[in-house]
């Protein structure tokens, strides 16, 4: 661990991901994945990740040939005795795309969906259930709104009431690794980000404040939250010191319980890790029976569809649509959204019967942002981005291809180097 | 001077022209295999991706809800508790004003 990290807040893990150099092989396939160039070594010697860059995506692990890039942060073992301590509820918070990879850490095919199977197996092991795609709903509505109310300023002038509009485009804040790149690289765009924070950190609150009040009558400080997330750069989101808004909140009405702030999110589990878990305490996955999620793990088709490229967008579209207009989008789905092409760009035109007026929003769709986001920002700080709306997720695919995903083989690296020789694409 | 003669044999072993040109053919193929594998590979390189964006895209599409806004039990949160979307509630706990510049820590 750097001590003197610069780029972090006092409290951040400052890097999640380290390469073992006793494995290393220098054969600099990671650097093709790396957003940020943050990984150093000439090829042949042994790399390292310079942790100031780094963005804590986990590309380069998920990517790595000989499986020597590893995480810095691993807490099975604390989530398993939170879950024998009687006193304790630990409420886990599945992302929505560990529910389409987690069998395959089970020997299912490629992309089974398996949300019954994993409420079951979270179930027999202890855990609560807060489904992060009910907070990817909450999202939407707090996103949305804030989309239509910077959209409303800035074409029509209108005035919000209480708090500063920001300027548009309005970039989605759902990946942790954008922001962190946001902030360390083009941070004259922070105020473009959307303020919605992300669904893990909405669900953090709700479980210890609703939750923990109205859902389980339980103490909030008895409450730990367990992200269960595709992706590494959620352990270093989940340890940014402001995210304590739960015990501030309470506090001020006085059901806070302790007087040591707690973190929002209490530790986060990849789903390399979720299934480790698993397999620790000896729950067969295929066979833990399929349940229900509970009250907090009602979602909609619109919430399930972040954890792919396009999917914010399209699920806010479909609430833009309806609130804007008063009508259903038809038919749901937004095609020009989807697929894994680097950038996607639409344009909707849809009326404001608030103002009675026609509005074309342009939006943007940006999944791996290596080479792809660049000159969209350089555009918008010149200010000849005709963009309103941007989705951004770091990984290639969104959130289904995360850093905390289960590692294929088939996702080999290394011949990507080869391809252009052969005149393959 | 006697004169050599020499008596020439061909070798029993003997491989006719169509038999050269038929065995080249199987040397080529079996030398071409490992281009064969690589170019599969490469071309299902994503498709673990795919399969997995399928997955969700059939989660949505088989939801009895498919918008947000259609969610009861997020709109019951906004009845009991938050009030409404950028409410007092919703902005404390929901949204957040610490995005840090990191050229300035």
């Amino acid at each position: 661990m750097n001590a003197e990290a610069r780029t972090y807040q006092k409290g951040e893990i400052p890097g999640i991901i380290g390469i073992d150099a006793d494995v290393c092989k220098g054969c600099d396939s990671c650097k093709r994945y790396c957003p940020t160039g943050a990984i150093t070594g000439m090829f042949g010697a042994i790399h390292s990740i310079d942790v100031e860059k780094c963005i804590n995506c986990g590309q380069c692990l998920i990517n790595c040939p000989f499986g020597s890039i590893y995480e810095t942060v691993d807490t099975v073992d604390t989530v398993i005795a939170k879950l024998q301590d009687k006193s304790v509820t630990v409420v886990g918070i599945p992302a929505p795309a560990v529910r389409v990879a987690i069998g395959e850490e089970f020997g299912m095919a490629d992309g089974s969906l398996v949300t019954k199977e994993m409420y079951g197996a979270m179930r027999k092991v202890g855990f609560e259930i807060l489904d992060n795609n009910f907070t990817a709903d909450l999202t939407i509505m707090e996103e949305g709104t804030e989309f239509i109310v910077r959209a409303r300023h800035a074409l029509f002038g209108e005035e919000a009431h209480g708090h500063k509009v920001g300027p548009l485009p309005q970039f989605t804040s759902c990946c942790p690794a954008w922001v962190r790149y946001v902030e360390t690289k083009y941070p004259s765009l922070i105020p473009n980000l959307s303020s919605a924070k992300s669904p893990q950190q909405m669900a953090g609150p709700l479980a210890k404040t609703y939750g923990a009040l109205e859902i389980w009558k339980k103490p909030p400080e008895s409450i730990y939250t367990v992200g269960i997330m595709p992706c590494t750069a959620k352990k270093f989101e989940a340890s940014r010191p402001e995210f304590a808004s739960a015990y501030h909140f309470l506090k001020k009405e006085g059901k806070a319980g302790s007087d040591t702030p707690y973190p929002d999110i209490d530790t986060v589990l990849t789903t390399r890790d979720l299934a480790r878990l698993f397999k620790k305490m000896k729950i067969d996955f295929t066979k833990a029976g399929e349940t229900d999620g509970g009250p907090l793990a009602e979602y909609t088709g619109a919430g399930t569809i972040f954890g792919n490229t396009g999917g914010v967008m399209e699920a806010a579209l479909r609430t833009a649509y309806k609130v804007l207009t008063g009508n259903e989008l038809q038919p749901l789905e937004f095609k020009p959204v989807r697929g894994m092409k680097g950038v996607k760009s639409a344009s909707v035109t849809l009326m404001d019967t608030k103002y009675g007026k026609e509005v074309t929003v342009n939006v943007a769709v940006v999944n791996g942002i290596h080479g792809n986001i660049e000159p969209i920002l350089e555009k918008i700080m010149a200010g000849t981005s005709s963009y309103h709306f941007i989705e951004v997720m770091n990984c290639p695919g969104g959130c289904v291809n995360g850093g905390g995903q289960p590692i294929k083989s088939g996702g080999s690296s290394w011949l990507r180097a080869a391809l252009p020789l052969f005149g393959w694409k | 001077m006697k004169e050599e003669r020499y008596q020439y044999e061909e070798s029993p072993s003997y491989v006719s022209r169509r038999e050269f040109i038929a065995i080249s053919g199987i040397v080529i193929a079996i030398l071409a295999l490992p281009a064969v594998w690589i170019r599969s590979a490469v071309v299902k390189r994503n498709s673990y991706i795919r399969a997995r964006l399928n997955g969700l895209y059939k989660d949505d599409a088989g939801s009895k809800v498919r918008v947000s806004h259609g969610n009861s039990g997020v709109a019951k949160l906004y009845k009991d508790f938050a009030g409404h979307p950028l409410s007092e509630v919703s902005e404390e706990l929901f949204h957040t004003q610490s995005y840090v510049n990191r050229t300035r820590i």
